[in-house]
């Protein structure tokens, strides 16, 4: 009863149009003014100790590093390399596309973005060799949203954060499934490609790779600092984000010269500007699972789940439909914190891997990026190639089913997510 | 007045932001320098203790959410589910608008009232009755924090300031809506360095790109 009441006044809220924030905290307010004793300065308490946590702060890090290395200068690196290894395969310079569009989403960390530097500088050239637009569109789209899995990921850090789960074991575990994603997009793309005779590029030398490689290794070196670091104990994971973030300037400002000094303090700005929205969900969100554990809302979920027999798949199956369909209406970093703390002890219960549980949430809000009416990067797609809406979710399809077949293959083969974590920590 | 607040508010922001970074940037180099046996050196850092960084790191961190916050209702990037009041009409919308604005101001008005209770009896109370010889009663001198030792009302006071400010800022947001009909809008993808790209129509981007890839290629070099 009491959950009806509290998701219902949250759904009511959230309908005006407030921010996600606002409506979590006017929820656990209104609630616990009216229908409980709960003394509500214990709420002003929260908000203070709802993050006053070292591990939250790899957050912010990892959104300055990202935020250093979104440039178009790294874009374009990345492009190069990309379609230097394998533009003189059929649909060359749309399989680069995927190929840069993982590197650079590795690196920045924003999915919109990555669509936007990738695409503003490979459509173009598509457009020139002979592709449709929308072949572009669907193939840039939706290869934008691979920075979520490949680590380091933002969305992880935060479900790491909501369930306890640690952080370097989920980077890792996102290895695997971000490159089996990368390589199932790149065989879409060519098989394509090859039906439908689009032009491929002239083999690059051995020489072009190199120099290529050269220019971007810089960048891509990112990911080998937090995912080492943080394998090899020589950081904790928020040490990881801070030194990834110094590491990101020096590359910037430095070796690649894209950033002069005096541009450091607009990027501070619009890192402080993205973490602290994303801070600020956190804060009220802590609330929000502190009035439902003070309503016994998770143990009541959970003894509901199980009396109904469902198995892990068929809970499983649930928890995909759920995030489905928040994914519609909600960004991913709000969807992760208002269900991870009712999925998380449901999934323990049922003896799911918190691990596997996190990729596969993972790669929930992937595909909620890219369907409609709320997907970041099919608005974004749409602004750089001024295509409509619908039609730039109709060019994205063919990849979106693709990602619903993975999602499958993820949800009920845990050993893609685990294997690797597995080798490495035991 | 108004644009000194403005400014004050981006610069605590950023400087916020790339203070902790240094912070922990540093501490981390100090963790494996000292233990490197350069004589002199290791001793002199042996004898800094950095064991304070994880926590100024994240009082740091914790006022810049609380500005920051109030930045982005500036900046628009408080962003909510907005597909169902898109769909109605532009009256019954702006409504809609003003009254999630409003919720924003009524939340951040009342957790900025409850902050400032709680401050107040964490600890500000004695600070302000010592400073100024005030008797009161009851006096409880409040925690201090486990490494800096400094008096957690101090840390805890971003909640009230940083909640008004906040609000402030919904009911500016919410006048400069009902006057002019815009709201601030964040364009999450914005990316530097393509200035020179045009949308689909950038023969000098390709051109460009295929300069700086098959230049090497030789005469088999641009499309096949």
């Amino acid at each position: 009863m009491s959950a009806l009441i509290i998701f219902g006044l949250l759904a009511a809220l959230m309908l005006t149009g407030m921010p996600i924030s606002i409506s979590l905290g006017l929820t656990v307010l209104t609630y616990l003014f009216t229908m409980t004793n709960v003394p509500i300065e214990a709420v002003a308490m929260k908000l203070f100790t709802g993050i006053e946590k070292f591990e939250i702060m790899a957050i912010p890090f990892f959104i300055l590093a990202g935020n250093f290395l979104t440039h178009g200068g790294v874009a374009r690196r990345m492009i190069n390399f990309a379609t230097a290894l394998v533009g003189h395969w059929r649909g060359g310079l749309a399989l680069g596309g995927v190929l840069a569009c993982a590197l650079f989403a590795a690196v920045s960390g924003s999915s919109p973005a990555t669509v936007v530097a990738i695409g503003s500088i490979l459509l173009p050239a598509m457009v020139r060799q002979g592709y449709p637009v929308k072949f572009g569109v669907g193939v840039i789209g939706t290869s934008g949203g691979l920075g979520i899995l490949i680590p380091p990921s933002i969305v992880m850090v935060i479900y790491a954060v909501s369930t306890n789960a640690s952080i370097g074991q989920l980077f890792i575990a996102g290895i695997i499934p971000g490159l089996l994603l990368a390589s199932l997009l790149m065989l879409v793309t060519w098989l394509v490609a090859r039906k439908r005779g689009y032009p491929c590029l002239p083999k690059a030398s051995l020489g072009t790779r190199l120099r290529t490689l050269r220019e971007s290794i810089w960048g891509l070196l990112l990911v080998v600092v937090v995912i080492g670091g943080i394998y090899s104990g020589v950081f904790t994971a928020t040490e990881a984000a801070a030194m990834s973030a110094v590491y990101a300037f020096v590359v910037a400002v430095f070796v690649y010269k894209d950033m002069t000094l005096r541009d450091v303090p607009k990027t501070l700005l619009a890192s402080a500007n993205m973490s602290a929205m994303i801070l600020y969900i956190i804060t009220n969100a802590v609330l929000f699972s502190f009035l439902l554990t003070s309503e016994q809302i998770p143990q009541e979920l959970t003894s509901w789940i199980t009396g109904l027999g469902l198995g892990s798949v068929g809970f499983l199956i649930m928890v995909n439909l759920l995030l489905l369909a928040a994914g519609n209406f909600m960004e991913p970093s709000s969807i992760l914190l208002i269900t991870a703390p009712l999925v998380f002890p449901m999934a323990m219960q049922l003896g799911i891997d918190p691990i596997h549980l996190g990729v596969l949430m993972t790669v929930n809000m992937e595909i909620g990026m890219i369907t409609p009416p709320v997907g970041l990067n099919l608005y974004v797609a749409s602004g750089i190639s001024r295509l409509g809406l619908t039609e730039t979710t109709k060019a994205c399809a063919p990849w979106i089913l693709i990602m619903m077949l993975y999602l499958i293959l993820i949800t009920y083969v845990p050993a893609i997510s685990l294997w690797l974590p597995n080798l490495m920590f035991n | 007045m108004l644009k000194f607040l403005d400014h004050l508010e981006e610069w605590l922001v950023a400087t916020l932001i790339g203070a902790a970074t240094v912070v922990i940037f540093l501490s981390v180099l100090h963790r494996y320098a000292s233990g490197w046996p350069i004589p002199g050196v290791q001793d002199w850092l042996l004898g800094l203790n950095f064991s304070w960084a994880q926590e100024l790191c994240i009082y740091m961190f914790i006022w810049m959410a609380k500005f920051g916050a109030a930045y982005g209702v500036r900046t628009g990037i408080h962003v909510g589910v907005d597909v169902f009041i898109n769909s109605l009409q532009d009256k019954t919308r702006a409504k809609f608008v003003v009254i999630g604005l409003m919720g924003g101001a009524l939340f951040t008005g009342i957790i900025g009232t409850l902050g400032t209770q709680f401050v107040w009896e964490v600890g500000m109370r004695y600070a302000v009755a010592t400073a100024f010889g005030f008797d009161w009663p009851d006096l409880i001198e409040g925690a201090v924090s486990p490494d800096l030792e400094w008096p957690v009302w101090i840390f805890y006071s971003a909640i009230p300031l940083g909640s008004y400010l906040m609000c402030f800022r919904f009911l500016q947001v919410t006048w400069a809506f009902i006057r002019t009909g815009e709201l601030p809008h964040h364009d999450a993808g914005h990316v530097d360095g393509l200035e020179d790209v045009l949308p689909m129509d950038s023969s000098e981007a390709l051109e460009e790109y295929e300069e700086h890839k098959f230049n090497h290629a030789g005469k088999s070099g641009g499309v096949k």
